[in-house]
């Protein structure tokens, strides 16, 4: 009996990780709406945005069924604290409202978006043969998506650091520089992390198979592969957040918590 | 008979281009075309996608605060679409104003500088969710009966994009209506946002369409686009249309239209309303509206922070 | 020599086809600045809401279109019947005093699809 408590938890609690990031990802993605450095790229972006909240909605919509509640108030009615998101996806953009001088700098969201593309389509990879059935097809869908995802942010990132193009090659290592300290936090499978993998929802060493994945891409820009990946500001999926995260969270929440109750 | 195309004299030249329209032939970029021909074009084109691309920005400030996640899906949808609209429109815009050596660039300092316009509606506010919901349901109520004018343009590039971009608009047009309708159904608060909303955007809604003659701004460029048959319909034709295709749906659920003179005449089967008040055409395209220059300033500021991307990938010309 | 550098980018068109057996249809043009971006863009920009099974860019300054002149080399009288199937037509009314049926194309065509054995 303890073991399927247990089990219920580490199954809620990694569908809520893998909402949580997707949601407050996209949110990121959607403050880039009409500020993308050309019109065409902004339109062809605004499609990841929205594919990434139809995964989000998707992995609310598994805990819905598992009695957490309504996906709608899962993704809107959540204190921070409650929050399972990686602390790095919650950063924001850039100095700036998305409203209100936003100073967003496109070297970070092409880094993290990137980085963050290639940590999901090794989870989901993995998600695929996960030994709870209704993840499992969902991550067959979702996996459909990710090659675009993945190879849209991979050119950029590519193309930004190979065009010898001093100003752009060093903003893109400030990037880089940025993210990695707290891009642990996407690996991080919290508290419940060793029984998720024991009950054979997910496979562990994400980390290591993503450096593996990205090495050869560092390699064909000239970049040092040795990476300093931690944990900076702590493990979001264990409820640890930054103001970034209330900000983003009373935004997303604005008109939702105006009337919990209505039909919107 | 066996003159070449490039030996008629210039009058020769816009004979048979009339008669090319007139036969309901398409102009395509590269056909010789008269000078206030591609002039009108690319006033109307230019400002025809820098709306879309202004007119983007009202309901982007929504995406992120919209309840619901489909709600959040649908608008974020919508913004792209409007987004795209504008890369189309430019992209035609941009053929007609390449012997005049100007690209896309330009268009940006254009709009920057105060040269190039958008439309009236996008200098407004959106304050509520009424407002997102209402800018799907009336602004592109409005924009629908402007653009499907057109469909018919004897531009061939600005038809083809009429008709791609209208097709989208049938989404948006229901995406509008959808939110609407929720809250027309809902609580009383949520009621009231739909009429706080109409009474706002009521005045800009007949703006939109423009003067019904040069008298009430000064100028008017409907004769010549009617002339080149670029469009079919007058300013008030089309308001009047607008009128007829949105008046019951407003009334239907149980609004009203903050004014209380209008109604339609039966005997001149027109719509009799109070005139707006037409100069704020010339203060929207001044760029002193409540919102132009909080949203120009997110373009310039976009602009300036990305030049650095177009610099690094811009084809290097030796 | 001078590097010169815009800050714009260049054109293509862009090509779609619907299914493998479909024609190659055209959309509309982007800027980009190489083509792997600008085949990176397509898709989202001309087809987010249909099916595509491939997609061409081509940088347009490679397409080379006809001149007004060119153009008129297009026309052609409206005497061909001898060139389609319209001019054969009165065969059918032929066959069947031999009770035979007519070869058209429907017939011909859906012998694609296997022939059956028959006396
Ligand atoms: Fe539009
Ligand atoms: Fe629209």
């Amino acid at each position: 009996m303890k073991n399927e408590a247990l089990k219920n938890i580490s199954i809620k609690e990694l569908l809520l990780q893998l909402a949580d990031d997707d949601f407050i990802h996209s949110y990121r993605g959607a403050e880039w709406l009409g500020l993308a450095p050309h019109i065409e790229e902004d339109v062809a972006s605004a499609s990841i945005s929205q594919d990434t909240m139809g995964h989000a909605a998707i992995f609310y919509k598994l805990l819905e069924e598992l009695g957490e509640g309504d996906a709608d108030r899962l993704a809107h009615d959540r204190p921070a604290k409650e929050r399972r998101n990686a602390i790095i996806l919650e950063a924001a953009n850039g100095p700036g409202y998305y409203m209100k001088d936003p100073d967003y700098d496109w070297a970070f969201a092409v880094v993290r978006n990137y980085f963050y593309t290639e940590a999901k389509a090794i989870k989901i990879q993995s998600l695929q043969s996960s030994s709870y059935e209704p993840l499992a097809e969902v991550a067959q869908k979702v996996q459909m998506e990710l090659y675009y995802h993945l190879m849209h942010w991979k050119m950029w990132f590519v193309q930004l650091l190979g065009s010898h193009h001093a100003d752009a090659v060093s903003r893109m290592k400030a990037a880089i520089d940025k993210t990695l300290p707290d891009f642990a936090g996407v690996f991080s499978l919290g508290q419940y992390g060793e029984e998720m993998v024991e009950l054979g929802l997910i496979d562990g060493g994400i980390q290591k198979k993503w450096v593996e994945a990205v090495t050869p891409i560092f390699e064909s820009v000239g970049l040092a592969t040795t990476f300093k990946i931690g944990m900076a500001k702590g493990d979001g999926r264990n409820g640890v957040h930054t103001e970034d995260l209330e900000a983003a969270l009373e935004t997303l929440s604005e008109v939702y918590a105006s009337d919990k109750a209505a039909s919107w | 008979m066996n003159v070449l195309f490039n030996e008629m004299t210039e009058q020769e030249k816009l004979n048979h281009f009339i008669a090319r329209i007139e036969a309901g032939e398409k102009i395509e970029a590269d056909d010789w075309m008269p000078e206030d021909y591609r002039g009108t074009l690319i006033k109307l084109i230019s400002m025809h996608g820098i709306s879309e691309i202004m007119g983007a920005l009202p309901e982007k400030e929504w995406v992120p605060k919209a309840p619901t996640l489909n709600r959040k899906l649908g608008i974020m949808a919508k913004v792209q679409d409007e987004m795209g609209h504008g890369q189309i429109l430019l992209r035609v815009a941009e053929d007609l104003l390449k012997p005049c050596g100007k690209k896309r660039d330009d268009l940006m300092q254009d709009l920057f500088n105060g040269d190039l316009k958008f439309h009236n509606v996008f200098h407004m506010e959106a304050k509520t969710w009424g407002d997102a919901g209402l800018i799907g349901w009336l602004v592109d109520g409005a924009a629908i009966i402007s653009q499907t004018n057109m469909l018919g343009s004897s531009y061939g590039p600005y038809s083809r994009a009429l008709h791609r971009i209208c097709a989208e608009e049938v989404f948006h047009a229901q995406h509008g209506e959808a939110i609407i309708m929720a809250l027309a159904e809902g609580t009383e608060q949520q009621r009231k946002l739909v009429q706080d909303s109409i009474d706002y955007w009521w005045e800009s809604l007949l703006l939109f369409f423009g003067p019904p003659s040069k008298k009430e701004v000064g100028s008017s460029k409907q004769d010549i686009t009617i002339k080149y048959r670029i469009r079919t319909s007058t300013n008030e034709e089309l308001r009047q249309a607008f009128f007829s295709k949105y008046v019951k749906r407003i009334l239907s659920l149980g609004y009203t239209i903050p004014d209380q003179t209008l109604r339609f005449d039966k005997e001149s089967e027109t719509w009799i309303y109070r005139q707006p008040d037409w100069g704020k055409l010339k203060v929207y395209a001044r760029n002193e509206g409540p919102r132009s220059q909080g949203r120009l300033s997110l373009r310039r500021i976009s602009y300036e922070n990305n030049k650095w991307v177009r610099e690094a990938l811009a084809p290097k010309v030796m | 020599m001078v590097t010169r550098q815009e800050t714009y980018f260049e054109e293509f068109e862009v090509f779609s086809r619907k299914t493998q057996s479909s024609p190659v249809q055209y959309h509309f043009s982007l800027l980009a600045p190489n083509e792997d971006i600008a085949i990176m863009m397509a898709q989202e920009n001309f087809m987010r809401r249909e099916a595509v099974d491939d997609i061409w860019v081509v940088k347009r300054q490679n397409i080379r279109k006809m001149t007004v002149e060119e153009k008129k080399t297009l026309q052609r009288m409206d005497n061909k019947d001898y060139r389609t199937t319209k001019g054969y037509g009165y065969l059918k009314k032929k066959w069947r005093k031999y009770e035979q049926g007519m070869l058209d194309e429907k017939e011909i065509m859906s012998w694609g699809g296997g022939v059956t054995n028959e006396e």
